[in-house]
């Protein structure tokens, strides 16, 4: 196995993982740029890094910078903490199928927002201005609430993969039940908008949504990067782990608190964009040809599957704007299935 | 005097409300390949399992070079003794060198994932099993046997003396059986390795363990050279088996012929 030192610093160092992160940063950086590029007022592609580097028209940085930028910047976070929380997810509980999705996040997260768009729209018990401010943090309150639970129930002298799943399908089914029940009781406006919200949709994005899911992404991608060790040894069955001398019930908690907070605060900026926390981890796990999903590979390639469907969700329609959430379903999914039939394997962590 | 690695005293380990093992004392001496026997349910793997500290004690405790287990960070106990699980599982696609490599996790920081001491742990310990010409394969297209040899590596790589190996023969055909366990000999012999292990066959416990511990209902019943312990009396107290034992032909340690009920003569 190769690897890298420097001083007392090494580690394993695998060509295959490493040119999937490279790679696929240089493809988002260009995915990104086309993204601001085009629009109803199209910027030659050259331009757009001529004013990303502090150059332009006046008229060409309001539309680069304040417009379009923040709405690409979202995207790539976004899709990044979801890939990265769905890497952990699958890692912990040694199931492909587990994301925040399954675990009881992103309808934790839905629920709290639903909650807040119908009771400030039909029942006006919230105002405005509270209300733009209240959807992204009640968000991030369900989500985390929902996940926290989830992991409370689960919890008998340690967890265990399969009884987290178990639970989270429980909990997934009372938040969603819950969403729909208010759903029914608001009426047709704050419906239409909670259907855009639940989607997942990166319209209007500015720098206000940006900035906390960058601020939380800068703290907790390298708290991952650092457990990405445990999270190697946890692949194995408990006995081994143990006999690694790895506190498992500690090492599995710090993780699984880290994915939650992740996928919460990406459901907050974005609502829940479907699939990109399932799919992302196993396209990069094949990717990079290793056994668990790696963590870079998983932020890069979710990161790259938001902003292309993005791309795709505002410009393949003609003037017909679709949610982003639409896309990465219909992009992620029959990619995922390509890949499963495709491979020799069964899907794996 | 040689000195005691790994000791229970008056043990009690169990699951839940039932106690598996109860008020057990076990001196295991440096050096020394000890193989635990007794019949299914018995409470040998749990013991191990303790041994290893996987499990807490119910009551009294587990002294490793002098200190109990349970009072010694874990990390640090994975520096000296390594564990073997019964049916260990690794996730699809992993490589052999990627397993061992694993093994090197408590010597290991954040910061320090692939320092020369763990390439040459994991290059030494892939040469022992003679696991090198398979590193770059996946574990899971490896034959049962070479698993296990994968596996007994990760354990080598984490630089233990001594190894707790957890029916290391199980679901192997007899050569294989005999190659697993000309391994752990090897490692005795040539590294000094002090082993503990789970065996189910008496006679290749008879020939590679220089001690044999037998147990039922979760107490030892006799402890020894397999000469002492593989007696025709003690089977049938430990396994309820009528059984002749005759010099094993080819290392003259006992080697147990069940009669069975067919064969059974109603001498006095």
């Amino acid at each position: 196995m190769k690897g890298f030192r420097v001083g007392p610093v090494s580690g394993p160092l695998r060509w295959r993982p490493f040119t999937v992160v490279v790679v696929g940063l240089g493809l988002v950086v260009l995915a990104g740029a086309v993204s601001v590029a085009r629009g109803d007022f199209p910027i030659p592609l050259g331009q757009v890094f001529d004013v990303l580097l502090g150059g332009g028209q006046r008229g060409q940085r309001f539309i680069v910078l304040d417009l379009r930028l923040p709405r690409a910047l979202t995207g790539v976070l976004v899709g990044a903490a979801l890939g990265v929380a769905g890497a952990v997810f699958q890692s912990i509980a040694r199931n492909p199928l587990a994301g925040p999705d399954v675990l009881g996040v992103t309808w934790g997260a839905g629920a709290g927002a639903v909650t807040v768009i119908t009771f400030a729209g039909s029942l006006g018990v919230v105002g405005g201005t509270t209300a733009a401010v209240g959807v992204p943090l009640a968000a991030l309150g369900g989500g985390l609430v929902a996940g926290l639970l989830v992991y409370g129930l689960a919890w008998r002298r340690g967890i265990e993969g399969f009884r987290l799943v178990l639970v989270g399908v429980g909990i997934t089914a009372v938040t969603g039940n819950f969403t729909h029940y208010l759903l029914t009781v608001g009426d047709v406006t704050d419906a239409a908008r909670v259907m855009v919200w639940i989607t997942g949709s990166l319209n209007g994005r500015g720098w206000e949504h940006v900035v906390p899911v960058g601020l939380a992404l800068a703290v907790l991608i390298p708290a991952a990067l650092v457990g990405t060790r445990l999270l190697g040894a946890l692949q194995f069955d408990d006995d081994t782990v143990r006999g690694l001398g790895v506190r498992l019930n500690g090492a599995r908690t710090v993780m699984l608190l880290l994915a939650v907070v992740l996928a919460a605060v990406a459901t907050a900026s974005a609502g829940p964009v479907a699939f990109v926390a399932l799919a992302s981890p196993q396209i990069a796990l094949r990717l990079a040809g290793t056994a668990t999903p790696p963590l870079l590979g998983s932020a890069v390639v979710g990161g790259l599957l938001v902003v292309v469907s993005d791309l795709v969700a505002r410009l393949a329609f003609g003037g017909f704007e679709l949610p982003v959430g639409v896309v990465t379903a219909v992009l992620g999914a029959p990619y995922l299935m390509y890949l499963l039939v495709r491979s020799r394997r069964e899907a794996r962590v | 005097m040689t000195a005691v690695r790994l000791q229970a005293q008056a043990l009690s380990v169990g699951y839940g409300e039932r106690l598996v093992v109860s008020g057990l004392d076990l001196d295991v001496l440096s050096g020394s390949v000890t193989a635990v026997i007794g019949p299914n349910g018995c409470g040998k793997s749990t013991l191990l399992r303790a041994l290893g500290r996987l499990l807490p004690a119910r009551s009294g405790a587990v002294v490793l070079d002098g200190k109990r287990i349970d009072r010694t960070p874990t990390r640090e106990v994975a520096k000296v003794l390594a564990m073997l699980p019964q049916s260990p599982q690794a996730p699809e696609g992993l490589t052999v060198a990627e397993l061992v490599a694993r093994g090197r996790h408590p010597h290991q920081a954040w910061y320090r994932q692939w320092s020369p001491e763990d390439e040459a742990a994991v290059a030494s310990a892939l040469e022992m099993t003679g696991m090198a010409e398979l590193a770059e394969r996946t574990v899971d297209e490896l034959s049962g046997g070479q698993r296990q040899r994968a596996w007994i590596s990760m354990a080598l790589a984490q630089g233990t003396d001594l190894l707790l190996l957890d029916e290391p023969t199980t679901y192997l055909d007899l050569a294989h059986q005999v190659d697993v366990l000309d391994l752990v000999q090897r490692l005795h012999r040539d590294f000094s390795r002090t082993v503990v292990m789970v065996l189910h066959d008496l006679n290749l416990a008879a020939r590679y363990a220089d001690r044999l511990v037998a147990m039922k209902d979760g107490r030892i019943v006799v402890a020894g050279p397999p000469s002492d312990v593989l007696t025709e009396p003690n089977l049938l107290a430990v396994f309820d088996l009528d059984a002749r034992v005759v010099p094993d032909p080819v290392t003259s340690t006992p080697l147990v012929i069940p009669i069975g009920h067919r064969h059974r003569t109603r001498e006095p």
